[in-house]
């Protein structure tokens, strides 16, 4: 098997990126709707009292909230039936997916589909995640203290610093901390073992 | 591998938290940001005089395009997961600050690299300006602080008397 260095991977990954993100755009909710799904689950189980449902219309997530609004003065629960809702891109967490595919379809990975497919799976939690994070921090945009006074709702600073992983560093970190786990075998990962072992002797 | 994947985690949250503190934020990260917005309009203007930077804005003057390089748009998360990453491989200290410093600035050069090239296009065309905004850059500052990390494992190989690839 011919050598399969960092930079061929990096240069690779990168002519795939075009490809990856052309597909993505192409694919729309179907992407976003196992991530938006299991929000949704975990977002009405931890805070049923405020979040009703969602429903996700192409990419942009709809959360409906328990609050309702009356004169510019929040609500809860919403009376008439008339509840507000958030509205959430999911293309902000998603392009994880084909940041991930141009990394792993840019290696020299054995049976790179199911790896693709469990690698999918991991990202549609960490999709997930985020989603409830960005979600929490427009609920306290919008509701403030009523928000943040229920049930299982984490305080402020929490979903701050929650909100900001999730929308800066999540979906480009979660992509390489992935491939990185499913190198290994691959002569990328043998050549990468190499200096790390010899990397480690510097330190001594 | 366990060991480095611990204090990684623990860095990076650590270091991500404190940059979001407001004191941080304001003695450290706003000044830092408006400075390059100035790195920015000063690597500009011999090229383009109409340009002018205001605390962390970069305007166009004749068209009135302004772009405002907001937490975020300043590389320090991408500067947070290299120093994570270096701080929890085992090397000597020096070597440490050494890569540090140059895998900062590296990251700088890329990230005035992604504000220059915003200003431009967001006078251009602003779905373009989105996508790049949004999703390409990013993915490319990523990129390249993987590219650092594996030029200081690779350095590191050497010092360590490695049999090079």
């Amino acid at each position: 098997m011919t050598e399969f260095g960092f930079r061929q991977q990096i240069i690779t990954s990168l002519s795939l990126i075009p490809v990856t993100f052309a597909l993505w755009y192409a694919a729309g909710a179907p992407l976003a709707a196992p991530a938006s799904w299991l929000a949704e689950r975990l977002m009405t189980w931890i805070l049923g009292e405020v979040v009703l449902g969602s429903q996700l219309q192409d990419t942009i997530w709809m959360v409906i909230s328990a609050f309702g609004e009356e004169n510019g003065v929040i609500l809860f629960p919403a009376r008439g039936g008339e509840n507000l809702a958030i509205q959430i891109d999911t293309r902000l967490v998603s392009y994880s997916v084909p940041f991930y595919a141009a990394l792993l379809w840019g290696s020299r990975v054995s049976e790179p589909v199911l790896k693709f497919c469990i690698g999918l799976a991991m990202l549609w939690l960490v999709m997930a995640l985020s989603l409830i994070g960005v979600a929490a921090k427009d609920l306290m945009l919008l509701a403030g203290s009523q928000f943040l006074e229920r049930p299982g709702v984490p305080p402020a600073d929490v979903i701050a610093v929650w909100y900001q992983f999730s929308v800066l560093l999540a979906p480009t970190l979660a992509p390489v901390m992935l491939w990185l786990s499913q190198l290994r075998g691959t002569p990328l990962w043998q050549r990468l073992s190499r200096q790390l072992e010899a990397a480690s002797r510097s330190s001594t | 591998m366990a060991r480095f994947l611990g204090i990684f985690a623990v860095t990076l949250l650590v270091l991500f938290t404190l940059e979001l503190l407001g004191p941080i934020q304001q003695g450290v990260i706003q000044p830092f940001t408006s400075g390059l917005a100035s790195v920015s309009s000063a690597l500009i203007l011999p090229f383009d005089d109409g340009v002018v930077s205001t605390g962390r804005i970069l305007r166009d003057v004749a068209s009135g395009f302004a772009v405002s390089i907001e937490s975020g748009c300043n590389g320090v998360e991408a500067a947070i997961v290299l120093i994570a990453g270096i701080l929890a491989f085992p090397a000597r200290w020096q070597y440490k600050a050494s890569a540090i410093l140059l895998g900062f600035l590296a990251i700088q050069v890329m990230n005035i690299a992604r504000i220059i090239s915003l200003f431009y296009l967001g006078q251009w065309n602003s779905t373009v300006f989105e996508w790049t905004h949004l999703y390409f850059w990013p993915v490319l500052i990523m990129l390249d602080v993987l590219v650092v990390f594996a030029i200081y494992l690779r350095w590191l190989a050497a010092k360590g008397e490695a049999t090079s690839d």
